[in-house]
């Protein structure tokens, strides 16, 4: 339908936007010997020696905030294994590729819908995984649902492959989500460097909210105040408001868990870095990191691997493996990572400048060094913080601001 | 743990800093064109004894004595721009009788150690090293309170500056003048207005200060100067006259010692303006560094009182009007 310019939001910075691998169409990867699947908070039902289908449960969600886990690929369940982020499942791949997925829906009531969501354990796929269930059943009265396509990472493209492959599919993801809630608007937020995605869904019958290229323009909340108007008080959800927001990947396994019945079993995963060779891959969840190396650039030295964009992403070892939140693999070369030792802040206030939630980072970093996080509170709103990291990322002193926001945010929740 | 961001913007401190050198650069030109070498030998000297001076605060706090070639090399790695700017900022703030090769430097170890370095370094101090330096001079020494004319000879001139005729009520030279610094006593970086501006410009221009901050405070000396004297002839001569356009650009905004939150600088800045050309008005004389010096104590209380609140924050209620939610 029509396409609209986003709200600009105040802070935020212009990244160098680097996709490498967003003119290469999406492929499907060479299925792994083994997943190595990461169970979150749910708890597994399935022991060793066990063999079970592509798609049979194999953890069951236990608790508010953790969603059911799938086995992705068929085999033999060989090993659990404990590790500091969690458990993980490992399968054994014996490629016979036996299904089991549950019936197809046809023409789902909502409560219908937000069941199977529950039971094909969907979560938030644009990197914080919240579940997807807990968003849609929150019982608040929702009238716009934004799907986030925005991606404002640099190197990232997966979303941007599916929003540019997959575009119908995405849409009635969508408008099963905004049936399960009761949402009477459906738009896409887009950012404003995809021009191809745009112009896809400016045909389907979904708004379209053209965002301007700034980070973190795909945050929850700067992306609704750029498409809506709306604000999110800082102890609040956007539920409260009116809005739920979910990622483009999200609708798609929507879709899929609807239409096919097929749960949360796999994901488009970007891999780039000058120290790999760009690629989009379809990927089931689990492929360990060891399934990428026959794409790693031989001539380029990488020192070091990231789940996720280089703002927010994690540093992983060599026995990760793709998670549900997995956007992208990075093997990054020297040249792209900057780690240098902080000097002494010298108040030039560009963190708070440029902070999205116009939160003062110096502040909260030097009381934080002194160990009074009630005042990192007060005078810099510690706890609003929405870990973006553009503080970090524009100081010229690199002090340690992001370390030191988890520090006080740690600390203040501990106490409470 | 590697926390992220992975990557980080490649302008750091030393290019920032070295901005502000490149930007004060045309004010020690036009002093050295307007008062010959000898403002040339008291830059030099400046900031040649500030550096040494902030060298060996680095050498004696980092030990040099365990490892010389180690604690050297640190201090390369580690050098921001910050003692060359103080040491210029001091020389272009004295005036062209000094002729003395010891009072820049007595100024600059003033400055760097007892101001910044005392407190801990770059980004530690509580007042403007280069102004503590200025007005330590001029309160201990008499000969920093002379300003000749330019290219007036070796007799020093202890007439009226402009701004205290200007202050009486009439200045003696035209207004074209005052702004280039034609025939104009004073400091040696604070004559000649056209170089200040470039440089202002050139600092708003790489985002180093905000364009409106030196705007915001020539602004409120200029109206309140026209409001004690009751004349809006005063606007731009008031603005022209003594150290108001070096302090307004250079002095003022310095990071350290300006307020954090957006809000406290829009506070800050017409306050230090008011509050110059007030005391001008009283004391019928120079204030600005003075100004700046007191106000800078005033940076800790804006901080405490005004911060920013968090985006989406509700509007503060009275209880009477408080949402129940």
């Amino acid at each position: 339908m029509n396409a609209y310019s986003g709200k600009r939001f105040r802070g935020g910075i212009r990244l160098s936007s680097e996709k490498l691998s967003r003119s290469l169409p999406i492929e499907k990867i060479q299925p792994p010997d083994k997943v190595t699947i990461p169970l979150g908070n749910a708890r597994a039902i399935v022991k060793t020696g066990d063999r079970v289908c592509r798609g049979e449960l194999i953890a069951r969600r236990e608790g508010k905030f953790s969603a059911n886990v799938h086995a992705s690929v068929s085999g033999i369940v060989i090993l659990t294994e404990a590790r500091d982020e969690g458990d993980y499942l490992v399968i054994e791949n014996d490629f016979s590729a036996r299904n089991r997925f549950s019936e197809p829906l046809r023409s789902p009531t909502p409560i219908q819908i937000a069941e199977r969501i529950e039971e094909a354990g969907i979560v938030g796929m644009g990197g914080a995984g919240f579940p997807t269930a807990v968003k849609v059943s929150g019982g608040k009265n929702i009238d716009i649902l934004l799907l986030n396509g925005a991606e404002c990472e640099p190197y990232l493209t997966a979303d941007d492959r599916i929003m540019r492959e997959r575009a119908p599919e995405i849409v009635r993801g969508g408008q099963y989500l905004a049936r399960a809630v009761g949402a009477k608007r459906i738009v896409a937020a887009i950012e404003k460097n995809k021009p191809e995605a745009i112009s896809l869904f400016e045909k389907t019958e979904l708004e379209v909210c053209v965002l301007n290229e700034r980070y973190p323009a795909g945050s929850e909340k700067q992306l609704i105040y750029s498409a809506t108007g709306r604000k999110v008080p800082p102890t609040r959800f956007p539920a409260d408001i009116g809005v739920l927001v979910q990622n483009v990947a999200t609708a798609l396994a929507v879709k899929e868990a609807v239409e096919e019945g097929k749960p949360l079993i796999e994901r488009v995963v970007t891999l780039s870095g000058k120290g790999a060779i760009p690629k989009n891959l379809l990927c089931p969840i689990g492929t360990p990191l060891s399934s990428f190396f026959p794409f790693v650039n031989a001539n380029a030295d990488s020192v070091r691997v990231l789940d996720g964009g280089i703002m927010t992403g994690t540093r992983v070892g060599r026995n990760a493996a793709v998670a549900k939140t997995t956007g992208g693999f990075l093997f990054l070369t020297k040249d792209e990572i900057n780690d240098a030792l902080p000097t002494p802040c010298i108040n030039c206030g560009k963190c708070a400048s440029v902070c999205p939630m116009r939160l003062m980072p110096m502040q909260i970093e030097f009381y934080a060094g002194t160990g009074n996080f009630t005042l990192a509170q007060k005078y810099g709103g510690v706890l609003a913080c929405i870990g973006c990291g553009a503080c970090s990322y524009i100081c010229p002193a690199r002090r340690p601001l992001n370390e030191a926001i988890r520090l006080a945010k740690n600390e203040l929740r501990r106490k409470v | 743990m590697t926390l992220p961001p992975h990557n980080k913007t490649k302008r750091t401190t030393r290019f920032i800093m070295l901005d502000a050198v490149i930007a004060l650069l045309p004010a020690c030109i036009a002093g050295t064109v307007f008062f010959g070498w000898h403002a040339a030998l008291t830059i030099f000297l400046s900031v040649l004894s500030a550096f040494c001076f902030d060298l060996i605060y680095y050498l004696i706090t980092h030990k040099v004595w365990k490892c010389p070639a180690k604690t050297f090399r640190g201090y390369f790695e580690a050098f921001d721009f910050t003692q060359i700017i103080t040491g210029l900022l001091l020389a272009l703030s004295l005036p062209a009788s000094v002729k003395s090769w010891y009072l820049p430097v007595v100024g600059s170890a003033f400055a760097i150690l007892a101001v910044k370095a005392a407190f801990g370094g770059t980004g530690k101090n509580i007042v403007n090293p280069a102004i503590a330096g200025r007005v330590f001079l001029f309160v201990c020494f008499t000969a920093t309170a002379f300003y000749p004319a330019p290219m007036a000879g070796n007799a020093p001139v202890t007439g009226a500056t402009q701004l205290q005729s200007l202050l009486a009520g009439e200045t003696t030279l035209p207004l074209i003048d005052l702004f280039t610094g034609n025939k104009v006593a004073g400091c040696l970086g604070e004559t000649c207005k056209p170089a200040l501006l470039l440089g202002g410009v050139y600092l708003a221009a790489r985002g180093v200060i905000k364009w409106y901050l030196p705007l915001l405070l020539l602004g409120a000396e200029g109206l309140t100067a026209v409001a004690l004297q009751g004349s809006f002839s005063v606007f731009l001569p008031s603005l022209f006259t003594g150290g108001l356009m070096l302090g307004a650009i250079f002095m003022a905004t310095d990071y350290v010692t300006a307020p954090k939150s957006f809000w406290g600088k829009l506070v800050y800045f017409p306050l230090v303006g008011i509050i110059i050309a007030v005391t001008r008005y009283f004391a019928q004389t120079e204030t600005t560094s003075f100004v700046i010096l007191i106000m800078n104590f005033a940076v800790y209380p804006i901080d405490a009182a005004i911060f920013a609140r968090p985006f989406g924050s509700e509007k503060r209620r009275k209880p009477h009007e408080k949402n129940p939610v």
